[in-house]
């Protein structure tokens, strides 16, 4: 298994991947401060490379998780087969809620902080 | 024979035309004896035709009128024509009549033998004529107490009715108007703005009603139109404290559903990772190696959660000030000169330029404290995201605006940049960053903009990634 997380904020990067290795999630956890990088990475990552699981953030500065999803959704949605995206955010706007409901890469958004029970409802969807 | 029957028949004629005639003529001498007197003139005066000659009109007359008639008489003896107009109500008859009297001298051998007085009954003429004027007066007294301004144009669009509100609200003389077209009243702009309206409403025949701003006196304006046969009236009245009360609402709620975004988010987020972190510590040893980071990560989100709380109060406290903030006259120079000493340490450390031209003795109307935070956080931002591989540059110029009153303030810097297009109306909001880098948290720019407004200027922005940033301060 091998998941990426996409988050501006180094704390939340932290504590996602202790509370990831505490629950041996994942075999691969790759982290990206900048949702500019993780683009760049998926483009240019080889299909064995590509993760299973991203946790997205999406109030990040220059590229958002919204603005991300849709570069993906317009030049290169093969790079998210067999991937599901999680939005991980602090907000708790419905606006949000709404909008990762209408996006077809999106499987779910789930609010701050991260938790075992959430992490074991992943596990199990990507199992699938 | 032929010369006596035309005599015949003008006599004829004549007596035809005083019988007949629909007015009353009566036949005076110069003691005001009655000769003659038409069937019209005994209608008139209620009496047989016996009861009236070789008497005196003065007999037949009220006291009060006896001596004006009798003036008019000796007038007319001079020889000239006389006419008057009398209210007169003659003994024996019933009510008082309303009278055009003309009384035209008779030469005979070239002395006047006689008066003949032609009176016309205009009582109905008279009474109708003051309905009019009291129904007029009854008009104006409404147009002048409705609350609304209220003015006719006519079909050539000239105005024929105005009233006192529409003086006081357009601050004119009714005088200037009345007689006069829009087009000639107003400037082109104004009535271009009301034209359209009040055309449609002319053409279709129908009310149109319209809310609108008048430029020349700031005002607004709710204006109600009614065409009509003789052109289009038109109401109006001052809605200005209902539309700046609107306005006001309006930005409040806008303010309020920021707030709320602040609050879901930025509130949230450190407060998030801290429930996060406390959940971790809490079923982790004391000795793991991970503990003492927890622990700093802690520390790290107690103290954002503390400067959200700090902005918050920030923000509010300039809210709350804005409206008691007296300006006064602050020098340019010596503000940023204070902003430079602060940033002294941060400057020298980064081998920062900073190119200063700012006139000494230039100073602008607005709140030291503010220019001070303008500054500051515009240094601060050069600073912050100054390019790595080259020593950054700060060129900061003021002068007299070139193209309007006031002072213009440019600060560029080398640095960064950011993708303007892309950042859009967001470069001066509330916690919106432009830079990965994770050092801002979206606030300076947001109090530079709300400090400039304060003081009734306002700021542009221009950058370019890599190249730099620059922004344009325009002051009063």
């Amino acid at each position: 298994m091998h998941i990426v997380l996409i988050d501006d904020d180094s704390t939340s990067i932290f504590l996602m991947r202790l509370l990831l290795q505490r629950e041996n999630f994942a075999e691969t956890i790759t982290t990206f401060q900048s949702a500019t990088e993780a683009l760049r990475f998926l483009e240019h990552a080889v299909p064995e490379q590509r993760p299973q699981v991203i946790l997205l953030d999406l109030n990040m500065p220059v590229m958002s998780g919204w603005d991300f999803l849709d570069s993906i959704n317009g030049q290169a949605s093969e790079l998210l087969e067999n991937c599901r995206v999680y939005i991980l955010t602090s907000s708790l706007a419905y606006t949000d809620k709404l909008r990762a409901e209408e996006n077809p890469f999106v499987t779910r958004l789930i609010h701050k902080p991260l938790d075992k029970a959430e992490l074991a409802a992943i596990k199990a969807e990507a199992a699938g | 024979m032929q010369d006596g029957n035309q005599l015949v028949e003008s006599e004829q004629r004549f007596r035809s035309l005083f019988d007949n005639n629909p007015d009353c003529v009566i036949f005076q001498n110069k003691a005001s004896t009655i000769l003659d007197a038409n069937p019209a003139s005994l209608r008139l005066l209620n009496r047989r035709k016996e009861e009236l000659l070789g008497r005196p009109l003065s007999d037949f007359l009220p006291p009060d009128k006896i001596l004006l008639f009798q003036e008019k008489l000796e007038e007319a003896f001079t020889g000239r024509k006389v006419q008057f107009e009398v209210e007169v109500q003659f003994l024996g008859t019933p009510h008082p009549r309303v009278l055009d009297i003309v009384k035209v001298p008779l030469w005979v051998d070239g002395r006047v033998a006689g008066v003949h007085m032609m009176g016309r009954d205009i009582t109905d003429m008279a009474i109708s004529q003051a309905t009019v004027l009291q129904q007029s007066k009854k008009l104006n007294t409404i147009f002048e107490s409705i609350t609304d301004a209220f003015f006719l144009l006519d079909k050539q669009w000239r105005f024929t009715s105005v009233n006192s509100e529409v003086e006081r609200l357009l601050g004119v003389n009714r005088h200037d108007l009345l007689g006069r077209t829009v087009w000639q009243v107003f400037n082109k702009e104004v009535t271009q703005q009301f034209y359209q309206q009040y055309q449609q409403a002319m053409i279709t025949g129908e009310a149109v009603h319209f809310e609108t701003f008048f430029e020349p006196r700031q005002l607004w304006v709710d204006v109600k139109a009614f065409p009509s046969e003789e052109g289009l009236s038109v109401y109006f009245s001052d809605v200005t404290d209902k539309v700046k009360a609107h306005q006001e609402l309006y930005h409040q709620n806008k303010d309020l559903q920021q707030f709320a975004y602040i609050v879901s988010h930025n509130f949230r987020a450190p407060l998030a990772n801290m429930l996060g972190l406390v959940e971790l510590l809490t079923s982790l040893d004391k000795h793991q190696p991970q503990y003492d980071e927890l622990l700093s990560h802690l520390r790290i989100s107690t103290e954002q959660l503390d400067s959200v709380m700090r902005d918050m109060n920030t923000i509010l406290t300039i809210r709350d000030k804005q409206e008691v903030a007296m300006p006064e006259q602050v020098p340019l120079a010596e503000v940023i000169e204070q902003v430079l000493q602060n940033l002294q340490e941060m400057l020298q450390q980064c081998g920062a330029e900073v190119r200063l031209a700012v006139p000494p003795e230039l100073r602008v109307r607005g709140n030291r404290a503010y220019l001070y935070s303008i500054f500051f956080n515009l240094l601060s931002n050069s600073i912050k995201y100054r390019a790595e591989d080259r020593p950054l540059l700060v060129e900061l110029s003021a002068e007299s605006s070139k193209t309007e009153p006031g002072i213009r303030i440019e600060v560029a810097d080398n640095g960064l940049g950011f993708d303007v297009e892309r950042a859009g109306s967001d470069v001066f909001k509330l916690y919106k960053r432009f830079h990965s880098r994770p050092d801002g948290r979206g606030l300076g720019l947001y109090l530079v903009k709300n400090h400039v407004e304060a003081m009734g200027g306002r700021i542009e922005v221009s950058s370019e990634v890599n190249i730099g940033t620059r922004f344009i301060v325009y002051l009063v």
